[in-house]
């Protein structure tokens, strides 16, 4: 059971804050692990607001918590906030700008019972 | 914030009149307004409505907090934008080179002042809001990005 | 009591007043959640000088990042916008010395607007012009809400302003066009435009046809001629846009450049860039009076060439070294870019500890602006803000520390 979405990030305020206070922090995890999907989305993939994910595509793959759209209807649309759990998934190859496509990240979303992936296990992917 | 037909759901609905009112319906009003007390409900102090008491107590802690002009401020929503200090009349009026202008107030007659990231109210008595002129000003909640501000 | 300025995003707010204790913030007033978060970030996660996770002297990490560089064919100097133009300019003058690829954050953000409204093609304003005269403040791409807290109390949307003295509730309308309801769009729900994904360049194509009486082909045809409308009405009207708008045109940036040519046909209009960190503009003024670029280059003895092949992005993949000074690419920038940096010998020059410092091989700590030192920085709309340093610090500013990698090459 999956769905493919297309993940446009955001800035917000708290997890500015959170990032703030430490990258290594629960709060900043709990505000940047995270995936708000349009509520049809979510009754598709059998998620309630809170359960986790696996969001994958070709660059990386990441286990978040799925947070339900209090927006009007967006289906296959996704929002994450700006952080190293969504630059995790983000192509490098770009266009003339060389801009890589932070705003429109193509990518696959099925219910996992994983932990969510800690802030550590990135850095250590980077280094690998 | 909760209703009137929220609470008059959760009444006894006798109605014995016992608080004063001629229906639990203008009792339920009285409520929000904090002319009355759930105590002032004999009936509701029943064990049969033990529950209905507790769900009423909840529905209505927030009043507690509110200010006599009904003003509840949520620290943790406010993202510390300072709309509301530069859009509340009583601010303008008070620093005309300041809040009128987009900058944070000088002095200690305003009611709205962001401190330590987040808004904070005093002087509520200057509230267009409180006393016998009262006016449904509600400035500061209109202009708010995140509902920290409400009244009651 | 201080009066400080707030490097926490490039409004940089001057009426901060701090009263401070030892080792905390005891009150702060009129800093929004974001800029008191910066400040409280002065007290925790503070950096030490370590090479390799060993803690040594600040000599020691200075003249080891200096052999690193010297030592490198093609090193890259990243980072910029968050160091003052003092330290910038020392930082140019150090990429020049070394042969050095040099960029900055407006490679990937706001480069691509921030290069017309420096060069001219793009008309702007000061944000005090915006405060004065602005009737209506377009948001597009953007939320400042969440980005540039102050952005609408202090200059577009509730203030009072010469022209504007009934500001927001009879003389402005703030208009929002996004791809969600944003904080932002929610505070102007009548004048928000919703747009998908991508879609920014068939909106402003539908909007050119509305400004020509044509019925539009894209979009709510209703909504789109009510917008039409008001913009038509506009006496002086100024439009930020914010990635969102930015990263949908990219290349077909120009479409943007002649709907402001088109409505500078009908009133005054102004871009205003929302540049996000403090002092990115500084950089590229100052690159741009030096090379004639803005960001992206790479200098090969004294000459300066330009091109996407300099962008921290590609020259991640050939650089030998790189210098990062108050920046923290591994936590922004996409994956295959940061696991490239983590693998050269990284200098990170930062006062906190970040994912780039945690995978550096040279840390250096410096003092954080606007507390612990001082300098000039060019604001989001172009105006220098000078600040100075409110303590006593033993730590060094970026400038002193480049300064000292520069003499040590």
């Amino acid at each position: 059971m999956e769905a493919v979405v297309s993940i446009v990030t955001f800035r917000d305020i708290f997890q500015y804050e959170a990032g703030k206070k430490g990258r290594y922090t629960p709060e900043y995890q709990d505000l940047s692990a995270q995936i708000i999907l349009d509520k049809q989305d979510m009754a598709k993939l059998g998620l309630k607001d809170g359960g986790k994910v696996l969001v994958e595509n070709d660059v990386g793959s990441i286990i978040v918590a799925a947070k339900a759209s209090e927006d009007d209807p967006h289906p296959g649309l996704a929002f994450m906030t700006n952080s190293p759990w969504s630059n995790h998934l983000v192509r490098d190859d770009v266009c003339d700008t060389s801009i890589p496509g932070f705003k429109s990240i193509a990518a696959k979303v099925s219910p996992s019972g994983e932990d969510i992936t800690k802030i550590g296990d990135l850095l250590e992917r980077m280094k690998a | 914030m909760v209703s009137a037909m929220e609470i008059y759901t959760l009444l006894p609905k006798t109605p014995c009149k016992e608080c004063g009112y001629a229906s639990c319906m203008a009792f339920a009003v009285a409520l929000l307004n904090r002319e009355k007390k759930l105590e002032d409900c004999p009936p509701l102090l029943e064990p049969k409505y033990a529950e209905k008491y507790k769900k009423l107590k909840e529905l209505l802690a927030p009043l507690e907090k509110a200010s006599e002009t009904g003003l509840i401020i949520h620290p943790e929503k406010c993202f510390g934008c300072g709309n509301c200090v530069v859009a509340c009349p009583v601010n303008v009026a008070a620093e005309p080179t300041r809040c009128a202008v987009g900058l944070g107030p000088q002095g200690e007659k305003v009611i709205l002042v962001v401190e330590d990231g987040v808004v904070k109210a005093q002087n509520i008595k200057e509230c267009r809001r409180f006393g016998p002129n009262k006016v449904l000003c509600n400035a500061c909640m209109v202009t708010c990005p995140s509902k920290a501000i409400e009244f009651v | 009591m201080l009066v400080v300025t707030c490097p926490g995003c490039s409004l940089l707010c001057e009426d901060i007043e701090l009263v401070l204790k030892t080792g905390a913030i005891s009150q702060a007033k009129n800093l929004c959640r974001k800029g008191y978060g910066h400040f409280q970030s002065m007290f925790t996660e503070r950096t030490e000088p370590t090479i390799d996770g060993q803690k040594v002297s600040m000599d020691e990490a200075i003249v080891s990042a200096a052999e690193i560089l010297k030592g490198a064919k093609r090193p890259l100097l990243y980072g910029w916008s968050n160091s003052t133009l003092e330290a910038q300019k020392v930082g140019i003058e150090l990429a020049r010395k070394l042969n050095a690829t040099i960029d900055d954050t407006s490679s990937f953000c706001q480069g691509i607007l921030m290069e017309r409204v420096l060069k001219g093609r793009v008309p702007t304003c000061a944000l005090d012009d915006v405060r004065n005269f602005a009737d209506t403040s377009v948001f597009w791409g953007a939320d400042p809400s969440n980005s540039h807290p102050r952005i609408l109390s202090r200059f577009a949307y509730y203030p009072r302003g010469e022209k504007r003295q009934k500001s927001y509730e009879e003389e402005r309308t703030c208009i929002a066009v996004d791809v969600r309801r944003s904080a932002t769009a929610k505070l102007c729900p009548n004048y928000y435009f919703r747009v998908p994904p991508g879609g920014d360049a068939e909106f402003i194509g539908a909007l050119m046809a509305v400004l020509e009486g044509k019925i539009p082909k894209f979009g709510d045809k209703k909504r789109m001629i009510e917008l039409g409308t008001v913009l038509r009405k506009t006496e002086y009207g100024v439009i930020f846009p914010g990635l969102g708008l930015i990263y949908s045109l990219q290349e077909k940036m120009g479409l943007l450049e002649a709907l402001v040519a088109r409505l500078n046909e009908i009133a005054t209009f102004k871009v205003v860039p929302m540049v996000g960190h403090y002092n990115m503009r500084g950089f590229n003024q100052l690159l741009l009076d030096e090379t004639g670029f803005i960001n992206r280059v790479a200098f090969s003895d004294g000459k300066a060439t330009h091109g996407p092949e300099n962008s921290v992005i590609e020259a991640s993949k050939s650089c030998d070294a790189a210098l990062v000074i108050g920046s923290d690419p591994l936590s922004a920038l996409p994956f295959k870019t940061a696991q490239r940096l983590a693998k050269v010998p990284l200098i990170a020059i930062d006062p906190r500890r970040s994912l780039t410092t945690d995978a550096a091989k040279v840390v250096i700590p410096s003092a954080m602006y606007g507390l612990e030192a001082g300098g000039s920085a060019i604001r989001m709309d172009g105006v220098k803000i000078e600040f100075e340093a409110m303590m006593e610090s033993d730590l060094m500013s970026d400038e002193q520390i480049l300064a000292r990698i520069k003499e040590a090459i």
